[in-house]
């Protein structure tokens, strides 16, 4: 054995330290209220381990990019962000890509709006967080964390839809085209989501208004499609959401005369 | 002084919830006691900076909550535990914990160590996986009061903190409220006048929106002397007493 590797005699400084190291803990321990002694002790160690969390790279991207860990924290636990929401939305849109080859109808331009203002009203908004009311009172304002996480579901839900429309290339005249009505659309549910703050009824709006759209242009013009690919509509469409949003936010304003 | 009110007002429509209050609190305990519908949670949500109020002044930790950098400067320091706390179900305690502190722009790499340090405090250390959807009301109760104390605030606002918590629940939370009281200003909006007499150094009474009386729980004791108030401990005589004189003054009951 090295001489190194030898227990050495311990000095009566590491005792010392050893006993206060000791009584500094039993001491806190015990002043520490919701604590029980030696128990408290054991369990503060013990959760120090058991909760220690490491950001994933999505999260640690996105605290870079926003800036805020906070904001970042808040995007990457968006309901209609987590895992099994993204994999229904990708499932809705596959099987849209798969009718669109199937049957030549465009598909994906009619269900990837719906699919992301299903998102949208799903991102957690004022009213509609269950902690809405301590989401009041941080530092990162619930608008912010709302603007965020509106904004990447948008994106995602975008993304989806384009490689949906991209993977059913029968449709690729309208590939686009949808993104326009799809704007507006979140804008609809998120404003009725705000306004109501109900999600669900954020949805039933959003899909309301979409079926008589789409129901519409079938009835007048024999194609279901009339509503999305048609230039003429943009500037409506535009129009209307920016109305919506003036509408979510006066609906997320700070409250000054009732609530 | 870390909360100084002056002639604030709150209104709901036509319901003036805060009429007129003036108020200056510094560090240590102080209580807000009051029966159902007396404003109190009102001015709570006002301190929190959650609702804006109607009209008076209103300065938190020195600053203007009405500005927005400032605002932002007050909620960094500042720890709330509404009356229902809502919570994400699917959340882990240290998870909503760990929310909190991230969204209160507390340093990330202190984030670990103060909520640790909040769990333990809250007697959760050892429910720190467990989903809040699993936990029973008081351990519900407990999970807001660390996520409220995470970020060691200097101002800390709890309405009916011990709501669902049992009696040696209370008892822990009391000695808990006394420790963080000599570091911040601890506001407690309650209707148990045993926790104020265990725990404040100072207790304001409301009524229908006005404070009616301020003091310490001994002089909020000494002012059922003399007068018939009912209640079963001194602390209660001393609130029946108050709240009677306060209502006869006015005339109504």
């Amino acid at each position: 054995m090295n001489v190194d590797e030898m227990p050495q005699p311990r000095g009566r400084f590491e005792n010392r330290l050893e006993a206060e190291l000791v009584r500094v803990v039993a001491e806190r321990a015990a002043a520490v209220p919701g604590t029980l002694g030696a128990q408290g002790t054991a369990a503060k160690s013990r959760t120090a381990v058991v909760w220690a969390r490491s950001p994933g790279p999505v999260e640690r991207i996105a605290g870079r990019l926003l800036r805020s860990p906070g904001l970042a924290r808040a995007l990457v636990t968006t309901p209609s962000l987590l895992l099994p929401w993204l994999i229904a939305s990708a499932a809705v849109l596959a099987a849209g890509a798969a009718a669109t080859i199937g049957t030549g109808k465009p598909m994906v331009a009619v269900l990837a709006p719906a699919v992301a203002a299903a998102g949208i009203a799903y991102a957690y908004g004022p009213g509609i967080d269950p902690a809405w009311e301590l989401s009041r009172s941080l530092a990162v304002s619930d608008r912010m964390v709302l603007l965020v996480r509106a904004l990447a579901v948008f994106g995602l839900d975008a993304g989806l839809g384009l490689a949906a429309s991209a993977a059913s290339a029968r449709a690729v005249g309208i590939t686009f085209g949808w993104l326009v009505p799809m704007t507006a659309l979140c804008c609809l549910t998120l404003a009725v989501a705000t306004v109501a703050r109900s999600a669900n009824t954020g949805v039933g709006a959003g899909l309301a208004g979409w079926a008589l759209l789409i129901l519409g242009g079938q009835a007048s013009n024999g194609r279901f499609t009339a509503a999305i690919g048609d230039p003429a509509l943009v500037l409506p469409y535009l129009a209307f959401a920016a109305v919506c949003v003036v509408i979510a936010l006066y609906a997320t304003r700070t409250p000054k005369g009732t609530r | 002084m870390n909360v100084e009110i002056t002639d604030l007002t709150r209104r709901f429509g036509r319901t003036q919830a805060v009429a007129g209050v003036d108020l200056a609190v510094g560090a240590g305990v102080f209580g807000l006691l009051g029966p159902n519908g007396a404003g109190k949670t009102s001015l709570l949500r006002m301190l929190a900076t959650v609702i804006p109020p109607s009209s008076g002044t209103l300065k938190l930790l020195g600053r203007d909550p009405g500005s927005y950098p400032q605002r932002r400067q007050i909620r960094r320091r500042l720890g709330y535990l509404p009356q229902n706390l809502g919570y994400y179900a699917g959340f882990t305690v240290a998870e909503f914990v760990e929310y909190f502190a991230l969204l209160k722009e507390m340093p990330p790499e202190r984030v670990p160590t103060a909520v640790a340090t909040a769990m333990e405090r809250t007697g959760l250390g050892d429910k720190a996986r467990a989903k809040l959807r699993t936990l029973s009301g008081g351990m519900l109760r407990r999970a807001g009061i660390a996520q409220a104390i995470v970020n060691e605030p200097e101002l800390l606002l709890l309405d009916e903190p011990t709501a669902g918590l049992d009696p040696q629940q209370r008892v822990a939370f009391r000695a808990l409220l006394r420790d963080l009281g000599q570091r911040a200003t601890v506001v407690v909006s309650t209707h148990l006048v045993e926790d104020v007499g265990a725990a404040c150094s100072q207790v304001a009474l409301m009524d229908r929106g006005k404070i009616v009386f301020c003091g310490t729980p001994a002089e909020l004791t000494a002012q059922a002397e003399g007068t018939d108030a009912e209640g079963d401990a001194p602390l209660e005589r001393g609130y029946s007493a108050v709240l009677a004189a306060a209502r006869t003054s006015t005339g109504a009951w």
